[in-house]
């Protein structure tokens, strides 16, 4: 071969290397070919059945229990000034008086004015599971069962599909197993299912008492001497067996992937032991165990796609002095993780787009259940239930711009799936799936 | 009139020879499990009790207990990926006190038997010649493998899902 020969040669395969289409992890020939607006997204659920009256609306007790006091318990993702009455939603000490001390707020400049705010967005249930199913799937299913896995192809299977994105890069952190709460990973549809779920931790008990008693005392294996010459092996059987049947329940995370959750896990209970997980200040309620771990999964992992599932509110059926005090500690959470995102995790400080939105609302009028201060409890189930908001802030987000209004309701709870799918890059596909809400768009299309 | 008292006569010493002290020869067995004739019987799924179960029973040779075997289900509940749920299981497994493996000695000295037996513990079959033969070799090939990462394989397996 003469020296121009091998030149050409030499060009066209190197040339031929970058034209030869890629198969990703996910199986995807190609990656998305939508333009990202954000490498990251943390997604919260937030919280367990949310009044528009005491969150967005700031009406304290002014419009639940027939008392004059206004005012904003969510001071760390809303504008407006604080209760100057009544105070029962902060901690215990101080003042001597239950809940008398308001939580200090976290962030300088609170979400709605560093982002924008969908003020009146109409929630596809009046439920938790469906309103979860709804956020996750951009869906409303009306023949999804409770303790069933979601119908529908849901925002993780999406992205990993056709975004491409690894498993290890996808994730949901549950409040607990309760529910349908596990099962929310991944949808039974054909089309994707495991293999583009979401990997998940329910921290309460992945790293509550439970999991120290029985799975924090593994054995460690070295990964070339012991785990590679096992997986082996494991290969080995799984392809005799291949023709019978498959394990069906797997996420596709890679031996590499593995390791590094296994090892993820180690870190943690070593931190649980240490008190050194990276909890809100007061940690007084579940939701703050799950935003800790959140931290957490999203330090270790920097995940493209971090969902997290709150739902200490939920206790308003029968204690609306407890559902204050939730929410207030729900807002306390969402602060911690934006200020852990920006000042703690610099590979995804300034490139994080957060968005949150309650699965439902509650009724307008309470039930009969009065709590400790007479107050009545809230159930969910009325129109009123399906009146949420959502709020988003982070880079390529119209800052301090609010939509819509109490009597002009812009947005469904459905957007937040091609919303998302719009910032990662893959909303043409997830539009074009066909297995979206009627009406279901991108909340930036909408603005 | 007297057929009543005989009648209860009769029913008294039936009770009476009914129960007697177990004798020291008394045998009790568990039942004998036929092997499957091939992989392609299996087409059940275990439930995740199911496995948990019975991998306790391989593992240790002893049953777990109705809580330890509800906790377990939990702890596999709050981790997405099941197959790293049961991998991480496992491991912890064999780190407990009490786990029974055959030793890596008994394995090598002949490893045509370790493998036969190790087929019939976990999957209740015999192997064919091709899965013998590649597991013989794969032991020979691998002189630092030990027992315990051949259950640890064969426990992860999606063979071991079904039966």
């Amino acid at each position: 071969m003469n020296r121009r020969n091998f030149i050409r040669n030499a060009s066209l395969a190197t040339a031929g290397a970058f034209g030869v289409p890629y198969i990703l992890p996910s199986g995807r020939l190609f990656a998305s070919t939508g333009e990202q607006m954000a490498p990251h997204v943390v997604y919260v659920l937030f919280a367990g059945g949310v009044r528009q009256q005491e969150s967005v609306l700031q009406r304290y007790l002014d419009d639940s229990q027939g008392m004059p006091f206004a005012g904003n318990i969510m001071y760390n993702m809303f504008n407006g000034d604080s209760p100057e009455n009544k105070i029962v939603y902060g901690t215990d000490q101080g003042n001597g008086s239950a809940g008398g001390t308001p939580i200090p707020r976290i962030l300088s400049q609170t979400l709605e004015s560093q982002g924008l705010l969908f003020r009146e967005v109409r929630a596809g249930s009046a439920g938790h599971y469906g309103g979860l199913n709804n956020l996750l799937q951009g869906s409303t299913v009306t023949t999804q069962g409770l303790k069933q896995k979601p119908l529908n192809p849901t925002i993780f299977e999406y992205l990993r599909r056709h975004g491409g994105y690894p498993a290890s890069k996808i994730w949901f952190i549950g409040n607990g197993i309760g529910n349908s709460i596990p099962l929310l990973n991944y949808s039974n549809h054909p089309n994707y299912g495991s293999r583009y779920g979401a990997n998940f931790f329910a921290p309460s008990i992945t790293f509550g008492n439970l999991g120290f008693e029985h799975l924090s005392n593994a054995r460690i294996y070295h990964p070339e001497n012991e785990l590679d010459p096992m997986y082996q092996m494991k290969y080995f059987l799984d392809q005799s067996f291949s023709s019978v049947g498959e394990g069906g329940d797997s996420l596709g995370n890679t031996e590499e992937e593995k390791l590094s959750i296994k090892e993820f896990m180690r870190d943690m209970y070593e931190r649980v032991t240490l008190n050194a997980v990276a909890l809100p200040p007061v940690t007084d309620n579940t939701d703050s165990l799950s935003i800790g771990f959140a931290c957490e999964v999203m330090k270790w992992f920097k995940p493209a796609l971090t969902v997290v599932n709150l739902s200490g509110v939920d206790g308003c059926h029968s204690d609306f002095t407890g559902y204050l005090r939730s929410l207030h500690r729900a807002d306390h959470a969402v602060g911690h993780l934006w200020n852990y995102i920006q000042t703690q995790i610099p590979e995804m400080a300034g490139n994080t787009i957060l968005i949150a939105s309650p699965e439902c609302g509650r009724n307008l009028n309470p039930n009969p259940i009065k709590d400790i201060n007479d107050w009545y409890g809230y159930d969910h189930s009325d129109a009123n239930s399906g009146r949420v908001f959502t709020i988003m802030a982070g880079p390529n987000v119209p800052s301090n711009l609010g939509i819509g209004s109490e009597g002009n309701p812009i947005g469904l709870t459905s957007d937040n799936v091609p919303t998302i799918g719009q910032i990662l890059g893959v909303k043409n596909e997830i539009m074009n799936a066909g297995f979206l809400a009627p009406g279901t768009t991108s909340l930036f299309d909408r603005i | 009139m007297k057929v009543k008292p005989f009648l209860l006569f009769l029913a008294l010493c039936a009770v009476l020879g009914a129960c007697r002290k177990p004798e020291a020869n008394d045998l009790y067995e568990v039942n004998q499990v036929a092997l499957y004739p091939s992989i392609a019987d299996k087409n059940k799924m275990k439930t995740q009790e199911q496995y948990v179960s019975i991998l306790h029973t391989n593992l240790f040779q002893t049953a777990l207990s109705g809580s330890e075997l509800v906790q377990i289900i939990d702890c596999l509940e709050s981790i997405g990926d099941k197959e790293l749920g049961r991998e991480v299981l496992i491991s912890n497994f064999m780190n407990k006190p009490g786990v029974i493996l055959p030793s890596d000695s008994l394995m090598r000295a002949d490893p045509e038997v370790f493998v036969m037996q190790t087929y019939e513990r976990f999957f209740v079959r015999r192997p064919s010649e091709a899965e013998k033969t590649w597991f013989i070799e794969f032991i020979e090939a691998n002189p630092s493998l030990s027992a315990e990462l051949v259950y640890f394989a064969f426990a992860l397996s999606n063979e071991y899902l079904y039966y």
